[in-house]
């Protein structure tokens, strides 16, 4: 089987790179990968780190889709040559790795990051969501993102708008104006009613359709909507 | 709480689908079809009202019209349905709804033309 792999590093012309592999049954991509880098071209950069589907770290554009390389087995692609590229909208580093900084930077821009409440303080020992609560229930799947940076890289919006944050820090807005126990709910809807973020999404639902824990961005962006025009009309919480 | 940038990132290399190529297009999904079908019909229809009110008896016209206009109007239901709560889940369900009630709408509208 013929892998076109993306090769570039500071200083060199971006190229595909074709390599011959011997695809055997149950063979993923990342296995083929790491055969290549083994037996054929050390100089292969690319990333992973639990290998079963756990991490995200091997998050890549193959065949023209976010997939994670080690999950998806070469079987189950389309025939002819498998095209590996790097994940889009992300300062690439070497060959097929990115740098993944700039989707922490967009999470603290919109303030995604939680901020205890008065909650927290109450009682003795730690403020609880319970599991079968409807607060818990609304983000269940939600907060099952594991920031592998695929629905960045499908989404067409991030590549015409720098500002627009992107899915993955907008469902983790999602999350954390969900939950009571946070109190920066105020300072997060005025983060997430500036002119690029909410209304930049344009529902098409990539984002949706990469994603490997089967999470939903954009039910969360439009979600954050409804919760956003509420507060306009005074209904609703901030 | 303030982010820190290291560097900016438009300085840096980083690589975009480009739509040009078919492996942009290798795997398009449906919920961009619905998009992009909307848009174009919306380009469309500016054209298509131009010539229709030079001649608004113009048979192939008013084909185009309606068919353009039911569905740049369905698929803008689809996405009202889904920005009033529906699950996002159903996005391309209310897809292929939209599509058939399109054909169907244009289907009996032009079998029941009154003139």
């Amino acid at each position: 089987m013929v892998l076109k792999v993306f090769r570039w590093g500071p200083g060199a012309r971006e190229r595909l790179q074709k390599y011959w592999v011997k695809a055997r049954q149950g063979m993923t991509v990342l296995d083929a990968l790491v055969e290549l880098q083994r037996s054929s071209d050390p100089t292969l950069a690319f990333r992973y780190a639990c290998r079963v589907g756990m991490c995200g770290s091997c998050a890549m554009v193959i065949n023209g889709r976010e997939r994670w390389a080690c999950r998806t087995l070469l079987s189950g692609l389309a025939r002819g040559p498998v095209t590996v590229r790097p994940l889009y909208h992300f300062p690439l580093i070497r060959d097929l790795v990115v740098d993944m900084a700039p989707m922490k930077t967009r999470m603290l821009d919109m303030k995604a990051v939680f901020v205890p409440g008065h909650r927290t303080t109450d009682g003795d020992g730690f403020a609880q969501v319970g599991s079968r609560s409807r607060e818990r229930r609304s983000i269940d799947a939600a907060i099952e993102c594991i920031g592998c940076g695929m629905c960045v890289s499908a989404c067409t919006m991030v590549s015409h708008d720098a500002r627009f944050p992107g899915p993955a820090a907008l469902n983790r807005v999602f999350t954390l104006q969900r939950d009571s126990r946070d109190g920066a709910h105020a300072d997060r809807s005025e983060a997430v009613l500036a002119e690029d973020v909410l209304t930049r999404c344009h529902g098409q639902a990539n984002c949706t359709a990469v994603c490997p824990m089967e999470i939903s961005p954009t039910g969360s962006i439009l979600a954050l909507r409804r919760r956003a025009v509420l507060r306009l009309f005074g209904i609703g919480p901030r | 709480m303030s982010a820190r940038r290291v560097e900016p990132v438009r300085d840096r290399k980083m690589l975009t689908r480009r739509m040009g190529s078919a492996e942009a297009w290798r795997d398009t999904k449906m919920g961009m079809w619905a998009w992009l079908l909307q848009r174009v019909a919306a380009v469309g229809l500016l054209a298509v009202i131009a010539v229709h009110l030079k001649n608004p008896f113009a048979r192939p016209v008013q084909t185009a019209l309606l068919a353009l206009v039911l569905l740049h109007g369905l698929l803008g239901v689809r996405a009202i349905l889904l920005d009033f709560g529906l699950p996002a889940r159903w996005h391309r369900l209310l897809f292929l709804l939209a599509l058939l009630a399109g054909v169907a709408a244009f289907t009996g509208f032009w079998r029941w033309r009154w003139y």
